[in-house]
């Protein structure tokens, strides 16, 4: 029997993703990680992997970018709905096409380290490129929450994209007066934010980020969140103030994050709500 | 006869059953309509489903336990069960992922859409059966017991799970309804133990979920096979459920409770920013993710194997 028209199946894969929800659906040449630290290739968990299905959508809804209480975006952040249709990709892949095929989890190996780097994916995929904030930036939708399908079908990979979205003219033009970027302004590494670098004949460069500093902000209401209020609760000797924070509002959120994953994962969108890479359709009627 | 998925899955948005009389009076009428409600489980997600009447649960479990005690006047259970980790997650050369296998409880999605169209096209009672445990670690409703009426299984050595004579492991969840409609026959035949265990006990005394596992020697199952047919098993589910289910709300209390007996800080600490910590609350939180940790019996049970061998 021949080989079915790869480019059709392709095309009927992405279409179907793009049907069900994702923003952006590519395909990207598993090749591009192999120097990816030993573990963390897309071969090291499945060994068949061919090609990676990146889906891309479920941002903040424009509204939600509007909303003046900050309590409205600390809530919708999640990237579960981009993982419910990868696995559903994947599903289909192998039950109607007889190829591997696996929806890489979100959730961390060990040592919290993630079993795929799905920005490196991303970008080998074209979904979008780096960026001087951090996640990948797509030239129309900006800011895209990601999921990769690692499949043993033989898929032509779309990128990487031949230019990057970040940084934007306006960033370029913000940089050339003020030596920052909306990104770095809004959240400056050398006064207690986490971002910095330098804008050189249109290109990113000497990048600073403080990783420690922006996980402990952008999942403050999450696990580690938990911990640290658990570790005070523990703490504390005296029983009416342990009482307090158990049933205070930051450990009852963190319960609520953790439980309620599918609508809140991230707390903090500071340096995506001044990006203008897709801030265009963020503004509506 | 009980159904399986036989084609791709178009989506798992409710389609329209083939045939929908909206009444299950008569016979022919009743089987019709019985298989427009399985279509529609099908379509919704599940791999296979079957029915099982409800009054045939009372031979098998106590009051308290049967259908009747959460639906009075359930006649029927629609029973629909799915794959777990995809055959790539089987494939992982990476052990932890297959911990992490992004389970996504399609038959609990497909329980779901039953029971919303039976009460909706067909005004009867309809609801999902309960499944997670209320007391101890018992479900109200057994899910396996719902899984070998409804004609979709039968019990195994390995760890009791009810192998599809099909597809082997199949996670199941069920819904229960007022509704009259035509039930499956349980299977004639045990789907375990399969003939190359039986070859394969009566050259080395064990099958290879006991090789894997062997409850004399630090695991879970054994058993003795008699003229192909198991005349005895045991199975070690305290020792079973610590392996299987690490990760997750019963490693979290555990860990809550070694933290509250903890004297020192340092010790606290270490605790509590732990890996082990760490992957328990991810656990908690994203549950479909991490259902079970180990799936060793079911890795080397032959049936259904044939499935998992994908281009």
């Amino acid at each position: 029997m021949s080989d079915p028209d790869w480019n059709e199946v392709k095309e009927q894969l992405l279409s179907m993703a793009l049907k069900r929800g994702a923003d952006v659906a590519c395909v990207g040449d598993p090749d591009l990680l192999a120097d990816a630290a030993p573990g963390q290739r897309p071969i090291d968990l499945l060994p068949q992997t061919r090609s990676m299905i990146v889906l891309a959508g479920s941002a903040p809804r424009a509204g939600e970018w509007h909303s003046p209480r900050s309590e409205v975006m600390e809530t919708v952040g999640t990237a579960d709905r981009m993982t419910a249709l990868g696995s559903s990709l994947a599903r289909h892949i192998e039950e109607s096409l007889g190829y591997y095929a696996m929806n890489v989890p979100t959730a961390t190996d060990a040592d919290d380290r993630a079993f795929l780097d799905f920005r490196a994916a991303a970008v080998a995929a074209g979904v979008g490129g780096p960026s001087l904030a951090g996640p990948v930036l797509h030239p129309e939708h900006g800011f895209l929450y990601l999921t990769v399908v690692l499949t043993s079908l033989p898929l032509a990979p779309d990128g990487p994209l031949e230019q990057r979205a970040c940084p934007a003219p306006s960033c370029v033009e913000m940089f050339d007066t003020t030596r920052r970027t909306p990104c770095t302004a809004v959240c400056p590494i050398d006064e207690g934010g986490c971002l910095g670098g330098e804008i050189s004949e249109g290109l990113v460069i000497g990048r600073r980020y403080d990783e420690a500093r922006c996980r402990d902000r952008v999942y403050h209401y999450w696990v580690p969140g938990y911990q640290a209020a658990l570790e005070r609760a523990l703490s504390e000797d005296d029983a009416e103030r342990r009482k307090m924070i158990l049933y205070g509002s930051f450990f009852t959120r963190t319960m609520w994050s953790i439980t309620y994953s599918n609508v809140s994962q991230g707390q903090c969108f500071e340096c995506m709500r001044v990006c203008p890479v897709g801030s265009e359709g963020r503004a509506l009627k | 006869m009980a159904s399986h998925e036989t084609g791709p899955v178009a989506g798992t948005g409710q389609g329209e059953a083939p045939t929908d009389t909206g009444d299950a009076g008569g016979s022919s009428t009743q089987e019709a309509v019985t298989e427009g409600i399985k279509h529609m489980a099908l379509r919704s997600g599940a791999t296979v489903v079957g029915i099982a009447a409800a009054s045939a649960f009372n031979e098998y479990v106590p009051a308290g336990h049967r259908p009747t005690d959460f639906l009075p006047g359930a006649r029927s259970v629609v029973v629909a069960g799915s794959l777990g980790p995809t055959n790539a997650a089987w494939q992982s050369p990476n052990r932890r992922l297959m911990e992490i296998t992004g389970y996504d409880f399609r038959e609990n999605v497909a329980s779901l859409v039953v029971a919303e169209y039976i009460e909706r096209h067909h005004g009867y009672l309809a609801m999902q059966a309960p499944a997670l445990p209320t007391s101890g670690q018992h479900p109200p409703m057994s899910m396996m017991l719902a899984a070998v009426l409804a004609g979709l299984g039968t019990r195994s050595i390995a760890a009791n799970i009810i192998l599809n004579p099909t597809y082997g492991l199949l996670y199941y969840a069920a819904a229960i309804t007022t509704m009259p409609l035509t039930p499956d026959h349980q299977m004639e035949e045990n789907v375990c133990p399969a003939r190359s265990c039986v070859k394969m006990y009566e050259m080395e005394g064990r099958t290879p979920c006991m090789a894997v596992c062997p409850a004399d020697d630090g695991g879970c199952i054994d058993a003795t096979i008699t003229e192909g047919q198991i005349t005895s098993s045991y199975f070690n589910r305290e020792r079973c459920s610590t392996r299987a289910m690490n990760f997750g709300i019963r490693g979290h209390i555990k860990q809550v409770e070694m933290l509250v007996n903890a004297s020192d800080i340092a010790e606290r600490k270490a605790l509590l920013y732990s890996d082990d910590f760490c992957r328990n609350l991810a656990a908690v939180g994203r549950y479909k993710e991490s259902v079970a940790q180990c799936f060793e019996c079911m890795r080397v049970c032959p049936v259904g194997r044939y499935r998992r061998k994908l281009k």
